[in-house]
């Protein structure tokens, strides 16, 4: 990137500048928590100040707005006005989302960088813009592959452009390709029910039924391949409640991790994949899922529920303890 | 076990706690430079912290103590779209300008930080432009019920929505907002795993998961949304379950699941879980355990065990062990009971509800 600070002096001293009147920051009574201004940075924002107030729209005005963002990524006003700028000389914003390519990955935990590329996206309206940016985000997701605020722009791309199937074509197999990257990730999870569950139906997913066998298929694949993974067996459950359909319909896949050691089958169910042979067994999700069964089922079935969750207090999951104790009391209750 | 775990437990270093926040009201590094666009909620985390330590009227002069006053009302601005706060002077000019700037406007996040700091440095509150404050709220409500930080933009979010609540609490005059509209973003943000996102289809964040169950507890009954039927009993159930599960191994909360552990996220779990009446789920030896570890050796709690020290987390991390007191320890974990809706001391914020709330001019 550009260096700023080694090529130009400071624009008190610019006489491309001259003709603009800084203006101080405001110092009053005795400042709480003061930051201790740079030289470069007080000239900058000195003249950013002296601008703001004469109202000049230029390009060396963005390129000041550029040098303060540089120095301070959380500059909130410097970004509005570089927005400004941008719109009011109706200069290329694709050329300004791939300025900013650059500063989304030095400054990733930075909300103004992606809120710019939101605007500047929705000023654009352009679905191949929109698609440079999916692809961009792919990119991002490399560098800090749980970045919420990463993630959430993909989500903002999706929604914003709802209605186009070429956005959404490859989207499935994407998400699919970051779980295989880490099944344990709940960002990409989280993603996979946006997009399936969330954000309304997809061409080739109309038919709900059979968009439900299929993600129980890959959710449970996944859980055979690492079973103590929260983030597949809160998708299961979520798609679960989110299609009203009883938990009490994975009986036979959950007992395969309830109990303590893996027991192969003769013959390999595919609705109901067993562990893998090294999996830790049993696994805390899938007795929490099983309780849940029986308190459904209601009646006799309550004490079995009662009894695994008296294992998970006492054994399973000790730091959960009362957790385990307050189900038990709420269902003893009923 | 967990005898074991509180015996290990080193004292709360309080003085060197109280001493890194007062460094940081004194002044900043340009490193920090970020800070300048959210520097009352920074003297917020600093103050808070000095406030729930008890040691605000011994560690600060009076002297001082007024001037952060004057500069917080300093920050008030007045102007078409009302009245509330900006975060610090670092886009106001030394020159007065005949009108405010679309460049220099008030903040929502900073509005409830700024009254949460005045209540804490007992302010009386005589300056505050009640009906200025009401107008800006108006003006920062969006069409799908959400709060942007600032009436002419910016980020629109749950944490947003948590700050328009608790300062229309303070002023106990709902007139600001449509509750109603408000309400049901807040419900759109639920997501399929129990909490809350950022926003509508965003992931569970523990975070925000706080911002709207605080936010469904201090909103008043309306017709639409009697307050007994905002959240069904399944619903919180799924909540509670989704936070509790947040806990580690580690004794501290994780912000997302399947994340690290973050002291700050002690707060925002275990303060959610106490509204939802659930707080006795927690298991505050561990969590306590974890605290201490995050004790920063020169002062200052840090977000995990080994990490750098921040006024942020210093703060929540104390709010956290004052709800969740461990058992068996010795005074230096003595905290004061903090008001989970508003996020700060029980004092200060009934010192903020009398003095704040309108019509008692
Ligand atoms: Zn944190």
């Amino acid at each position: 990137m550009y260096d700023f600070s080694e090529v130009e002096p400071l624009y008190a001293e610019r006489p491309d500048w001259a003709d603009v009147t800084p203006l101080q920051q405001y110092q009053g009574v005795d400042p709480l928590a003061p930051i201790n201004y740079s030289t470069e940075y007080q000239d900058a924002t000195d003249y950013f100040r002296g601008i703001v107030k004469t109202g000049e729209i230029s390009l060396r005005v963005l390129q000041l707005t550029e040098h303060i963002i540089r120095m301070n990524p959380g500059h909130y006003s410097a970004w509005q006005y570089r927005y400004r700028i941008l719109l009011a000389l109706q200069l290329p914003l694709e050329e300004e989302l791939r300025l900013m390519d650059q500063y989304a990955i030095d400054f990733l935990k930075t909300y103004q960088v992606w809120h710019h590329r939101r605007l500047l996206l929705g000023a654009l309206r352009s679905v191949d813009a929109a698609a440079a940016e999916l692809e961009f985000v792919a990119r991002a997701l490399d560098t800090d592959e749980k970045n919420y605020h990463t993630w959430s722009y993909r989500q903002w791309i999706l929604a914003h452009f709802n209605d186009e199937a070429r956005l959404w074509a490859g989207e499935r197999a994407w998400v699919e390709h970051m779980v295989e990257r880490d099944v344990r990730n709940n960002s990409a999870w989280h993603h996979r029910f946006f997009i399936v569950w969330g954000s309304g139906m997809r061409v080739g997913d109309e038919d709900r039924e059979r968009t439900l066998k299929r993600e129980l298929m890959y959710v449970k694949e996944k859980i055979a391949l690492a079973p103590n993974n929260p983030s597949a067996w809160n998708y299961l459950r979520g798609i679960l409640e989110h299609t009203h359909t009883p938990f009490s319909t994975q009986a036979i896949f959950v007992q395969l991790y309830t109990t303590s050691a893996s027991t192969p089958g003769d013959v390999f169910d595919l609705d109901n994949p067993p562990p893998s042979a090294s999996a830790v067994l049993p696994c805390e999700n899938a007795l929490e899922f099983l309780a849940d069964i029986y308190e459904q089922e209601g009646g006799a079935q309550i004490s079995k529920a009662i009894e695994i969750w008296r294992s998970l207090a006492d054994e399973h999951d000790t730091m959960r303890r009362k957790y385990w104790e307050y189900r038990i009391k709420g269902a003893s209750q009923t | 076990m967990k005898a074991a775990a509180s015996e290990s437990l080193p004292p709360l270093a309080r003085n060197s706690h109280a001493m890194h926040c007062k460094l940081c009201l004194s002044g900043l590094p340009f490193s920090q430079v970020e800070m300048d666009s959210s520097r009352i909620a920074l003297g917020f985390y600093c103050l808070g912290t000095l406030d729930l330590l008890g040691v605000l009227e011994t560690k600060t002069t009076p002297s001082e103590r007024e001037a952060w006053r004057n500069w917080l009302w300093e920050q008030q601005t007045h102007g078409r779209y009302g009245s509330g706060f900006k975060p610090s002077p670092y886009m106001t000019s030394d020159i007065l300008l005949d009108e405010e700037s679309e460049f220099d406007t008030p903040h929502l996040i900073m509005t409830y930080t700024a009254l949460m700091s005045l209540a804490i440095l007992r302010d009386d509150f005589s300056k505050l432009d009640r009906p200025g404050i009401l107008k800006f709220l108006r003006s920062c409500q969006r069409g799908d019920g959400s709060f942007s930080a600032s009436p002419n933009g910016g980020e629109a979010d749950l944490r947003i929505v948590y700050c328009a609540f608790v300062i229309s609490s303070l002023l106990d005059d709902w007139s600001g907002m449509n509750v109603d509209a408000a309400i049901a973003y807040v419900q759109r943000c639920s997501s399929y795993e129990g909490g809350y996102g950022q926003t509508p289809f965003g992931e569970a964040l523990g975070g925000t998961t706080y911002c709207a169950v605080a936010s469904l507890y201090l909103a008043p009954s309306t017709p639409l949304s009697p307050i007994e039927h905002r959240l069904s009993s399944s619903e919180r159930s799924r909540i509670i379950r989704w936070l509790v599960q947040k806990q580690t191994s580690l004794g501290g909360f994780s912000g997302r699941t399947a994340k690290a552990a973050d002291a700050c996220y002690c707060f925002w779990c275990g303060a959610a879980l106490n509204i939802l009446g659930a707080g006795d789920l927690v298991d505050s030896a561990a969590l306590a355990s974890f605290l201490g570890k995050c004790q920063y050796q020169f002062g200052g709690i840090s977000k995990a065990p080994s990490e750098r020290a921040d006024p942020y987390h210093t703060y929540l991390s104390l709010a956290a062990l004052a709800i969740y007191k461990p058992k068996g320890t010795n005074e230096s974990w003595e905290l004061p009971q903090v008001d989970v809706l508003r996020n700060a001391t029980v004092d200060t914020a009934l010192w903020a509800r009398n003095r704040i709330r309108a019509g008692e001019v």
